[in-house]
């Protein structure tokens, strides 16, 4: 019978230590991007993102633990005469850089390349837009969801000249809430 | 460390059984897992080994082994339907019970375990974490060698200060090799 004095209290010791996670979930947050053509150094696209504009981001960002999946989903057509690789940059605050050059010197990279062929049509897989992500750039995302969630998102071509257009965009979060 | 306490638990409570049990078994199960309150992941199914070993009449633990494969998640985003590949995960562990799960007759059991988990998928970083289990058990005997096993678990993974968690629902047999 000793060894009876011992295992409940273990039990409900653990059960305590689990307890503090137990109201938790992961939650897909995602924004409709604008339809838009980008081209070299004369289309340059930008999108302001404010996660706040998401009912269940604002209700629960102090219970925010972590981002855990993300993807940047679409329908891409290349409208080169090369294959391209699209690239998705980030700024933390809204700036309003006119070409890649600055682009690529200023903000940080995020997401990319996607590679798209001379005049194809291609729909970006979840599970590659997943492992698409840069480490700096997934942490940049991290620290600004957890701050104001609200940043910047460029979206350029990674060749000398590019002509692509993007349609259906889709940029999904899967964020982590706990109590 | 955590995986060292672990795999230096399960040793111990092989040791321990064989010297002191009452009664020896070992069992394989299989059944399905269902994501609680988790965007990015379906139900899948899971398989394992257990071992469970009496020590008293009141007290069995049992060292386990299992391996799962959760569903894939399609979500409509954008007006596009994407596939979100699901975790594999593999975990080990022990849990601890309040009576014998095995033997003739019928037999209701709590249980409660802890654990070592990894859960993987394309695009995502690895979660190798420890886990809690806890449910009820229901051990029909039919004979005195063979038990059927029917199973509801919570299995909780820890993330950080949140977690993954998952309701089991498991089915599997338990053959007695002593007494």
């Amino acid at each position: 019978m000793k060894a009876n004095k011992w295992i409940v209290p273990a039990l409900v010791l653990m059960l305590a230590a689990a307890g503090c996670i137990l109201v938790s979930g992961q939650f897909l947050i995602d924004f409709d991007l604008p339809n838009f053509q980008a081209q070299t150094n004369s289309s340059i696209v930008a999108e302001d993102i404010d996660l706040n504009t998401e009912s269940d981001y604002k209700d629960h960002k102090d219970d925010l633990q972590d981002l855990v999946d993300l993807a940047v989903l679409g329908k891409f057509t290349n409208h080169s005469g090369g294959a391209i690789g699209v690239e998705v940059w980030m700024t933390p605050t809204t700036t309003n850089y006119t070409n890649s050059t600055d682009i690529s010197n200023h903000a940080t990279k995020v997401w990319g390349p996607f590679v798209v062929l001379a005049g194809a049509t291609k729909t970006v897989d979840w599970n590659e837009s997943a492992s698409l992500f840069t480490k700096s750039g997934k942490q940049l995302l991290i620290q600004e969801i957890k701050g104001d969630g609200q940043f910047q998102l460029y979206a350029i071509g990674n060749t000398t000249t590019y002509d692509f257009s993007v349609s259906n965009g889709v940029l999904a979060l899967v964020l982590d809430f706990a109590k | 460390m955590r995986k060292s306490l672990i795999i230096a638990g399960l040793a111990l409570a092989m040791a321990t059984g064989s010297a002191h049990a009452t009664g020896v078994g070992v069992g394989v199960y299989g059944g399905l897992a269902y994501p609680i309150v988790q965007d990015d992941v379906d139900s899948g199914t899971l398989l394992g080994l257990r071992v469970p070993v009496s020590l008293t009449p009141l007290i069995t633990v049992e060292p386990f082994y299992m391996s799962s494969a959760l569903g894939d998640k399609d979500q409509t985003l954008g007006g596009l339907t994407y596939t979100r590949e699901g975790f594999d995960g593999k975990g080990y562990g022990l849990n601890a019970m309040l009576g014998s799960p095995i033997g003739m007759g019928v037999h209701f059991y709590p249980v409660a375990g802890i654990g070592k988990y990894k859960l993987e998928r394309t695009g995502s970083e690895d979660i190798d974490e420890v886990g809690y289990n806890i449910g009820l058990g229901l051990g029909v005997g039919a004979t005195p060698k063979m038990t059927l096993q029917l199973r509801g678990e919570l299995n909780l993974v820890k993330t950080g200060d949140s977690s993954r968690k998952f309701a089991n629902v498991t089915g599997g047999l338990t053959y007695s090799l002593m007494p």
